[in-house]
């Protein structure tokens, strides 16, 4: 195991793309919470606190209008962990090196987990280091802590998606699409056409019922992490009562381990 | 030093079996040739061998299977069909990520580097490297771990005359100090000069094993050539001594099934003038065709050009 987490630690050191991506991801953090924070009104319910910082941190993801911009960028560090395996080959020198398939697999979860937390709180950071700059008010201890986790632990569990998207699609392309479109463009379409049928029902506005299944939407849920204001909480007067940031936060961690333990048993059992 | 044993290899691809119930030993201390036909099923048979293809059967090296070994490259080389690299990483990359999975010493990505005549290239990305400069890569790396056994898939592939003898001396060379190498090839008359033992597969089966030596004897057929004005008188004697004559091109006839003293006696005794008197011994390339030549799977539409007179074109 230990050698296979050297190898893994030396295949994203070695490779190009783990730089770029680590780049980009902070660059635009950068960029973006610089000029959020250059534009914040200096006195008002926006010139300071935990809303404030949330939205910074998150570049408005947290306003649950925007996706959370520093996950789809990381989350190619786990795509791209399994990815470039297939897409060059790799795999077969991979696995003459390190026979066990369990521990190439383990390997790649811990590294894309670590590396992925990593990267999510060092944006954390710049996102700090912004409001500080600009005379930003600071958030709560407990609120800073909250956005954080939320913020960090979405990120990670996203990037460990993509890793499973790769590994079971064996197809890096195909990975990066769904790691895009799943979350987005599926889930979207999911709620619009349970909204809808819900909207035409004989009871609209009675609680429970199909739009339950909403509430299991994997990355919607997970986003009650660090969402604190959402376009989901108007529909609520379809009934529709969402888990939570802990109850989300689970609902998408259940969801990553079931791909993640799909994926292992595909990685074990097929052709390299 | 290891033995490798396979014993009823098997994979089907969908209903297509591309191999089929294959078993065969390499010796240590010798290089064993595998040949076969495209898609005979050479290199699928290399991957099921290192667990990298799943299917039926078993190889073990010195008892143990390929994902039974500690740190496998300090065991086992492998060059594969496809080349894995990632194009952008730098060789000597490539080769540290695979040492420190092994175990192996820093020092010794700079040997084997030098060793494939690669030391310039060093920091060079595979995008760039030629198709022979990637063979040499994947050489190096099979090399890393200096291991006991190698196996190889068409090593020399891409590499330039210079190249390719590099490539055989280090290979008998290796074999000589009593490892066990495994190489496929379609060079026929390279593995003639390599191998001291066959593999042949077709369509996915075992078709024979053994010496080199005793496959081409056995499959390959040795002709007498001769070249006589007085053929009236010879041919008679050669058939009824159990000869078979050929027509070849211009004048010479091709004598099977006696020996060049025996149609040289021959000549003496009926008086005929011989203006030339050779022999063509059995190749292995002859011994492949023969040994091969009804599982061949993929014909060219245009099969060999042959000497006028052979028994048709196609086989
Ligand atoms: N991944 C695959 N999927 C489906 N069929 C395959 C796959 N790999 C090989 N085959 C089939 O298996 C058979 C054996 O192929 P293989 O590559 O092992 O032959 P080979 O002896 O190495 O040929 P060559 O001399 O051309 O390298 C072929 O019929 C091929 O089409
Ligand atoms: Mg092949």
């Amino acid at each position: 195991m230990t050698d296979a987490l050297r190898y893994e630690i030396t295949r994203l050191r070695t490779i190009r793309s783990t730089y770029w991506i680590l780049g980009v991801a902070f660059g635009f953090q950068l960029l973006l919470t610089v000029l959020i924070a250059w534009n914040l009104p200096e006195t008002g319910p926006l010139s300071g606190g935990d809303q404030t910082f949330a939205i910074l941190v998150t570049v408005g993801a947290t306003l649950g209008v925007a996706p959370l911009f520093i996950a789809y960028v990381i989350g190619l560090l786990g795509v791209f962990s399994m990815g470039h395996e297939y897409r060059h080959g790799m795999i077969r020198a991979t696995l003459t090196a390190l026979p066990s398939r369990l521990h190439v697999m383990l390997a790649k979860v811990l590294t894309t987990a670590v590396l992925s937390l990593v990267a999510a709180l060092v944006c954390v950071g710049i996102a700090l280091l912004s409001a500080v700059s600009f005379g930003v008010g600071l958030p709560s201890v407990g609120g800073l802590r909250d956005i954080t986790v939320g913020t960090v632990l979405y990120t990670t569990l996203f990037s460990l998606s993509g890793l499973a998207f790769a590994t079971l699609t064996r197809n890096q392309t195909a990975a990066v699409a769904l790691l895009l479109l799943v979350p987005s463009l599926v889930e979207g379409l999911v709620k619009a056409v349970v909204l809808a049928i819900k909207a035409s029902s004989g009871d609209p506005t009675s609680r429970g019922g199909i739009v339950d299944i909403l509430k299991f939407l994997p990355y919607d849920a997970g986003g009650q992490m660090y969402t604190r204001v959402s376009l989901n909480d108007a529909f609520q007067v379809f009934g529709y009562k969402p888990f939570g940031a802990v109850g989300g936060g689970i609902t998408m961690a259940v969801f990553v381990v079931v791909l993640l333990v799909l994926a292992t048993a595909a990685f074990q059992r097929r052709d390299a | 030093m290891a033995v490798i044993e396979a014993r009823g290899l098997g994979k089907s691809y969908g209903t297509r079996r591309a191999v089929d119930d294959l078993s065969f030993t390499v010796h240590p201390g010798s290089v064993t040739g595998f040949l076969g036909p495209n898609g005979s099923g050479k290199s699928t048979t290399m991957r099921l061998m290192l667990g990298l293809d799943r299917g039926e059967g078993r190889t073990t090296f010195d008892g143990r299977t390929f994902a039974e070994l500690e740190q496998p490259m300090r065991h086992v080389g492998a060059l594969l069909e496809a080349k894995p690299f990632h194009p952008t990483r730098q060789a000597r990359h490539h080769l540290q990520m695979l040492a420190v999975a092994n175990r192996i010493e820093r020092r010794r990505v700079d040997e084997v580097l030098e060793l494939v005549g690669l030391s310039a290239q060093a920091k060079g990305r595979p995008r760039k490297f030629s198709l022979g400069m990637g063979q040499r890569l994947g050489i190096a790396a099979a090399l890393l771990g200096d291991p006991h056994t190698l196996i190889l898939d068409e090593p020399s592939n891409g590499l330039d005359p210079q190249g390719i003898t590099w490539l055989r001396q280090l290979l008998r060379h290796l074999a000589g100090e009593g490892r066990s190498v495994f190489v496929s090839s379609h060079l026929l008359q390279e593995m003639a000069q390599l191998a001291d033992e066959v593999v042949v597969v077709g369509r996915g089966r075992l078709l024979t094993s053994g010496p080199v030596k005793d496959f081409v004897e056995h499959g390959g057929t040795a002709e007498v050539l001769l070249r006589t004005p007085d053929l009236g008188v010879l041919a008679p004697a050669i058939v009824a001594a159990g000869g078979t004559l050929t027509p070849d091109a211009d004048g010479l006839q091709r004598v099977t099934g006696l020996d060049a003293a025996r149609v040289g006696d021959l000549a003496h005794e009926h008086g005929a003038r011989v203006h030339e008197l050779s022999v063509r011994r059995a190749t292995l390339e002859e011994a492949f065709l023969n040994a091969t030549g009804l599982d061949e799977e993929y014909r060219g539409a245009i099969t060999a050009d042959r000497p006028a007179g052979e028994t048709g074109g196609a086989r």
